[in-house]
């Protein structure tokens, strides 16, 4: 098996994992967003790297025979989810700058004023 | 070319293409916003009935997006395009999701009169609408996350609303950030699904699962995140704190998304899982989540003293009663049990949904009436309100009762099925569901005498405007249609929900 | 807070905002041709925006245009979809491709450079999907820039 076609994986397992673990055990609000952009990143890269197909070519319509083109659906699925990942940060981010105006703080144990 | 074969795509379009229209609308008036708000809102409605009767004379049908003829066959050249379920289970879906954002914008247009902002709100409203619609609408896994997703940024967005309080922001980011992070984990195991199988429209998957460690683990995670967006135990945490702070009329509806994600689940159950895991284990796991967030949803309700946060919990609990009786009827499959009870509690948990998303929404409404009228949200301090708001309490009396599952209500036809169903699988589950269901008559009790009953206080000025009654009858109407004829509500509606997922009546 | 950086930084992001601004435009025209299209032109257009807030501090009040040019956007994107069902096909079909008009040509097979004239909806939506972008993306800095105190809004 050719190593650098499981590297991909292997590279957003590290991702996943690593943004997981800031978004659940960091107290700082603006840590938390950047741990789930690493986890958005991990999760593009891993529909990218699902769609490599070793010689096969891009999907341009040229003079390729068909039958050696990639598929283009999980390059489509990842600009989406890049779309989607800007909204969601972007309204995050909103939400911590208004919460800062609030409270004056963005750790996330004085940020708890629900329960009360 | 028959173009009632375009339905679905007006049940998503529409509501899209007016939501971007109300801000237009809104440079010119106030007036003419809500003119083309509701016009927006009144003709899916429109859409959403005309689909239910096409689907119930001629069948369900297959939309294909971008495809030259809507309804043709998947080819290979076309197998990623989107595409949309019109059958009895989307209809089920859509009725509930459309009864109650219609009494939510009523309710909306007398409550939030005043308030700064509201263009942004009633695009937002119609934005949520779409992607509620479309995730009940889509059967392809990718679509379901962009639904998912705008779902989850439209309805934060509303929590959010009152964006001058702090703890609204603070809900907000707590379900945006579970949202997100959910919604990330969804998109991983479909990629994990597409890794697999080379396609992504459900009907395909679901030919070819097989029970591997990867279908598993995608199926195991896929679970997990529906089963937090529909506030499950023990992922519920977001839930009530973002229904007690999003504006009070829009809470309804941010409840609906929940039951939106319990459609979805169900309709991957029935049409994905079923190949690759046992129906016992699975339906066992469904049980399990149900039986814990009856129980959890109505201990948590008692120490609470906000009427919002109250019927939150409840909200948490009563979905509880759809996971379980669902999960009875899927752990009989295949089996000759089915025939005696599955089939009942698939009925009773199907016709359960139609009505909580009906009287829930009449619950919150009469709520937020009351807050309306007092500006208090404490249980302690209110007190004799029957006085002055006489409608208000009897549609708190009709919400009340039928959440409790009080004959002749509706939610007593639903409770009794499931009942009588659960009994046969395992009588204690059936005697949870009982107590659970006297606790929480209990606690309807509590809010109903707390703020209604008592001498007069003179804490209100009277009535609330018509248009909320108007949104509040319209929600008791429907609630008294369905117990008026449960039956008929069964054989027409839920039984034609069920066939189309492939199990029987 | 009155955030302003030195008048030669000043200066080159406001000359620099032009070519930025065309290749943005550029990127969303080609869309269908080149790698790009709507949202990554869109967010090469809105960089310009944010270049001037970090440059200047100051900004006019654009909110209301932004906001317009966004729902218009998004309409017509809408209308675009719907137009597929107008012709008599599904919603979202490409129902102006190889019609002749405009952007009906006929795609060139083989190696080429591209026609630009082809392509049907797809470089219509690219055009409206970028007016959205460009519109919402500049909108968020904006907003984000003056609540959070780095920007003064000019009168």
């Amino acid at each position: 098996m050719n190593l650098f076609l499981i590297l991909p994986f292997f590279v957003v397992m590290v991702l996943v994992a690593m943004g997981l673990y800031v978004a659940l055990f960091k107290k700082n609000l603006i840590k938390i967003i950047m741990g789930i952009t690493l986890m958005q990143n991990g999760a593009n890269l891993f529909l990218v790297s699902l769609a490599y197909r070793e010689g096969y070519v891009a999907p341009i319509w040229t003079s390729a025979p068909a039958t050696d083109m990639v598929l283009p659906t999980p390059h489509a699925l990842t600009l989406t989810s890049i779309v989607i990942g800007v909204a969601t940060t972007a309204l995050m981010l909103s939400f911590v700058i208004m919460l800062k105006r609030h409270y004056g703080t963005i750790d996330s144990n004085e940020v708890r004023r629900c329960r009360e | 070319m028959n173009i009632a074969t375009h339905l679905p795509s007006f049940i998503l379009g529409i509501p899209l293409l007016f939501a971007f229209l109300t801000p237009i609308a809104n440079k010119f008036s106030k007036e003419i916003r809500n003119a083309v708000f509701l016009t927006g809102l009144l003709l899916t409605g429109l859409f959403v009935g005309l689909m239910a009767y096409e689907v119930y004379t001629t069948g369900g049908w297959v939309y294909i997006f971008g495809a030259q003829d809507p309804v043709g066959e998947l080819t290979t050249e076309s197998l990623f395009r989107i595409t949309f379920v019109a059958d009895g289970f989307s209809t089920l879906a859509t009725l509930t999701i459309i009864i109650t954002a219609i009494g939510a914008a009523f309710y909306s247009l007398g409550y939030m009169k005043e308030s700064p902002g509201m263009g942004k709100y009633y695009t937002l409203f119609l934005l949520t609408l779409a992607g509620v619609n479309g995730m009940v609408l889509t059967s392809d896994l990718f679509n379901l996350f962009v639904w998912f997703e705008v779902t989850s940024i439209a309805s934060c967005a509303l929590v959010a609303y009152h964006n001058e309080r702090g703890k609204s922001v603070e809900a907000a980011l707590k379900y945006m950030i579970i949202s997100v992070v959910g919604g990330l984990l969804l998109l991983v195991s479909i990629g994990l699904f597409y890794g697999e199988y080379g396609v992504l429209n459900y009907a395909l998957i679901g030919d070819s699962v097989h029970g591997s460690f990867i279908d598993l683990l995608a199926i195991g995670i896929i679970m997990v995140i529906l089963a937090m967006k529909a506030s499950s135990v023990p992922m519920h945490m977001w839930a009530p704190d973002a229904y007690a702070e999003a504006p009070e009329p829009i809470t309804p509806f941010i409840a609906i998304t929940s039951l939106g994600a319990l459609f979805v689940l169900f309709r991957l159950i029935f049409f994905v899982f079923r190949g690759a895991v046992e129906p016992p284990a699975l339906g066992t796991i469904l049980i399990f989540l149900g039986v814990l967030s009856m129980f959890v949803g109505v201990s948590m309700a008692l120490k609470q003293s906000d009427i919002k946060r109250l019927i939150a919990y409840l909200s948490v609990s009563q979905i509880g009663y759809m996971m379980m009786a669902v999960g009875v009827g899927f752990a009989t499959l295949d089996t000759a049990d089915y025939g005696s009870f599955g089939a009942m509690a698939i009925e009773g948990g199907f016709f359960h949904m139609i009505n909580d998303g009906v009287y829930k929404a009449l619950l919150f409404l009469s709520a937020a009436a009351v807050i309306y009228a007092t500006k208090i949200r404490d249980l302690n301090k209110l007190g004799g309100l029957a006085h002055n708001m006489p409608y208000t309490t009897f549609f708190f009396i009709i919400g009340a009762l039928s959440i409790a599952g009080i004959p002749p209500l509706s939610g007593f036809s639903s409770k009794l099925l499931i009942y009588e169903s659960v009994y046969l699988y395992h009588p204690i589950l059936a005697i949870i569901a009982l107590v659970v269901s006297i606790i929480t008559l209990a606690l309807v009790a509590k809010v109903f005498f707390n703020a209604f009953l008592g001498p007069d206080q003179k804490m209100s000025k009277g009535e609330v405007p018509s248009s909320m009654l108007i949104a509040m009858g319209i929600l008791t109407a429907v609630v008294i249609l369905f117990s008026l004829f449960p039956h008929y509500v069964v054989s027409e509606i839920v039984v034609p929900a069920m066939e189309s997922l492939g199990v029987g009546a | 807070m009155k955030w302003k950086m030195s008048v030669i930084v000043r200066t080159v992001s406001d000359v620099m905002v032009v070519p930025i601004i065309v290749f943005g435009i550029y990127l969303i025209l080609h869309g269908h041709l080149t790698p790009g299209g709507g949202f990554q032109g869109g967010a090469v257009v809105a960089s310009a925006t944010a270049l001037l807030i970090v440059s200047n501090g100051a900004l006019k009040d654009y909110k209301g245009d932004f906001s317009t040019m966004e729902s218009a956007g998004l309409t017509f994107f809408f209308l675009l979809a719907f137009l597929g069902i107008v012709m008599g096909f599904a919603m979202f079909y490409n129902s102006l491709a190889g019609t002749g008009g405009i952007f009906g040509g006929t795609v060139m097979s083989g190696i080429n450079p591209g026609y630009i004239n082809t392509g049907g909806t797809v470089p219509l939506m690219n055009i409206v999907v970028g007016m959205e972008v460009i519109a919402a993306l500049s909108l968020i800095l904006w907003m984000m820039a003056k609540n959070s105190g780095m920007m003064e809004v000019e009168k």
